[in-house]
């Protein structure tokens, strides 16, 4: 049985439902759940913790933590607006847990969390005094206090300042090596999810639609749902470019699209269209081609061409190659 | 003093009414304590019947606000944490008593508790409610509840229900949360509406009256005394406890802010 195991969780709150969760977790993974806002994200972490009542099963090794209370399954927690209790001062966020809970060694076992996430200076603060990134780490160090068996992190970039977000995925990478944990962290973001997950799940409307090794997951969408969610451009159906496998859609990157002066060899496939808009921005040009109604979207380098192909209605010819092709 | 418009006849306009309303306010309170004089003043203070009849309404409107702390906080969390069935129906039944009439309330807690089988079912347990401090009690607290209630309630609101689900993923049972994070951070509401449910037992008059007429709280003595003497006998009674409840009041909201 693997680390963490969930099976058939469900839960119907509001008019919205988590349905049929099944998703196995190993021991110091990094499993990054993808989704957009309203997919259920939150709302399945709660269910892990138990703070929101759902039916199936989990399972903490052989142990069955679903018939647990939250305060009995040893999971640490971390919202995206970091939920500090603003009634105590930061390190008595941080020890919050030693109140209720038998910590091995518990002084050692702070000063490590506090020198690892610089937090000597705040100690006594009170929590209305810190910036968002202070009460991030704060809030992090509160559940590595508890010493937990897994770690929950909900969204825990998106109240934080861009300039500092890659320092701060690089720390999380480090936090989750270094006290040796098994960490679900909820995002919608799929650079972020990219950078940090072992592995991924992407979650929508309450399910679960797709989950495995980033890589796959990232460029292999199972669905045109879940490639539009990815961020994929150019999705068509295959029959355009004359594929007869099972596959029913094709992805092209806008950017490897290249125009071309005629259909010729030097692409897999051309197609003849004409231009619907050509916007300029910073360094590229956004080209919108029409090819029997299909509509291509088209980055072209400002370097590579000096003026935009702003006539509308331009004929023009586009192409690209076999090994720049996804199928979903 | 800084104005949002600088139209004069619209400034004008508002500081005109409410210095008006101010006046209402004030100046009644103000007359008391002038109007008395100081000798009549401190003759009233060291009036044991006076003292004892504040020391007494101080005592069991305490006694009451602690009992709905008790018993009200619960409930409070309950309408701002949940929804159920009934829910609109209890929030209302909870703001009926500032709705009605102080003396028709005290003639409902007379039928109630009065001569009655409820009345003879808490007589077992040593607990009368006609003619003693429990009467009292019982008054102030049914009229002046809803204003401790209510204001928990909104205080309970205010609190994130994250912060008391991260505590119960740090190991703290429901019970232990309630008291180490909600009852903390809803305080400065539970502090305001527990000093208006006491201020505002402390006056309590038309239903006290009604249950108990002896022992007599400052209301029923100054009542007693302007029927019984007239006003110069009542008023000084009126200026002190006003003087000692502003002082605990006081008092109160200054060390509640400290705490701040």
């Amino acid at each position: 049985m693997s680390y963490l195991s969930i099976k058939n969780l469900s839960n119907r709150v509001a008019g919205f439902s988590l349905e049929d969760i099944c998703l196995d977790i190993e021991k110091g993974e990094y499993f990054v759940l993808l989704g957009q806002s309203g997919s259920g994200k939150t709302r399945l972490l709660e269910a892990i913790a138990g703070l929101d009542p759902s039916s199936g099963h989990i399972y903490y090794k052989e142990d069955e933590i679903s018939k647990k209370d939250p305060e009995h399954r040893d999971i640490g927690f971390v919202y995206q607006d970091f939920a500090l209790f603003p009634n105590l001062n930061v390190e008595e966020n941080i020890t919050f847990s030693g109140r209720y809970r038998e910590i091995e060694d518990a002084q050692d076992h702070f000063e490590d969390i506090v020198d690892f996430l610089e937090l000597k200076d705040l100690l006594k603060r009170s929590i209305s005094a810190l910036s968002g990134g202070e009460k991030q780490r704060i809030a992090i160090a509160r559940a590595l206090y508890s010493k937990p068996k897994i770690l929950l992190l909900d969204e825990p970039l998106s109240a934080i300042d861009p300039t500092f977000r890659n320092a701060i995925m690089k720390k999380l990478k480090e936090i989750h090596r270094r006290y040796d944990l098994t960490t679900i962290h909820v995002t919608h973001n799929f650079r972020e999810a990219s950078y940090l997950a072992d592995k991924i799940a992407i979650i929508m409307e309450g399910k679960i639609v797709q989950i495995g090794a980033p890589n796959d997951v990232l460029n292999h969408p199972q669905s045109i749902e879940i490639a539009k969610f990815l961020g994929f451009k150019n999705i068509f159906p295959t029959s355009l470019i004359g594929d007869n496998s099972h596959f029913k859609y094709f992805s092209v990157d806008p950017n490897v699209i290249r125009i071309v002066k005629e259909v010729n060899d030097y692409c897999d496939f051309a197609f003849e269209g004409f231009v619907e808009e050509c916007m300029g921005i910073t360094d590229h040009f956004k080209l919108f081609v029409n090819v029997d109604e299909n509509h291509f979207f088209i980055k072209i380098p400002k370097r590579e061409y000096e003026n935009c192909l702003s006539d509308s209605k331009q004929s023009i010819t586009i192409g690209f190659d076999e090994k720049d092709v996804s199928y979903i | 003093m800084k104005l949002a418009y600088k139209n004069n006849s619209f400034n004008v306009a508002l500081i005109v009414l409410a210095i008006i309303i101010v006046f209402f306010l004030s100046v009644p309170i103000l007359k008391m304590f002038v109007g008395v004089g100081s000798d009549k003043l401190i003759d009233t203070i060291k009036d044991g019947e006076v003292i004892s009849s504040i020391l007494l309404t101080m005592k069991v409107s305490l006694w009451a606000m602690l009992f709905v702390i008790f018993t009200g906080l619960p409930l409070a969390y309950l309408i701002a944490r949940y929804d159920f069935f009934g829910k609109s129906f209890l929030e209302a039944i909870i703001d009926i008593p500032i709705m009605i009439p102080h003396t028709a309330a005290g003639i409902a807690l007379l039928s109630t508790f009065g001569d009655t089988g409820l009345g003879g079912f808490f007589k077992v347990f040593g607990i009368e409610f006609v003619g003693t401090e429990y009467g009292i009690m019982i008054a102030m607290m049914f009229l002046s509840a809803p204003f401790l209630i209510n204001a928990a309630k909104d205080g309970f609101r205010k609190v994130d229900p994250k912060l008391e689900k991260v505590a119960r993923t740090l190991g703290a049972n429901p019970f232990r949360v309630f008291f180490a994070i909600s009852i903390p951070n809803a305080r400065k509401d539970i502090v305001n509406g527990a000093l208006m449910m006491w201020s505002r037992g402390l006056g309590e008059f038309g239903a006290v009256i009604i249950l108990v007429y002896h022992p007599m709280t400052t209301p029923v003595l100054i009542f007693d005394r302007f029927s019984s003497y007239g006003l110069s006998y009542s008023a000084p009674v009126a200026a002190v406890i006003i003087g000692f409840s502003a002082m605990v009041f006081l008092i109160i909201r200054f060390i509640a802010n400290r705490f701040d």
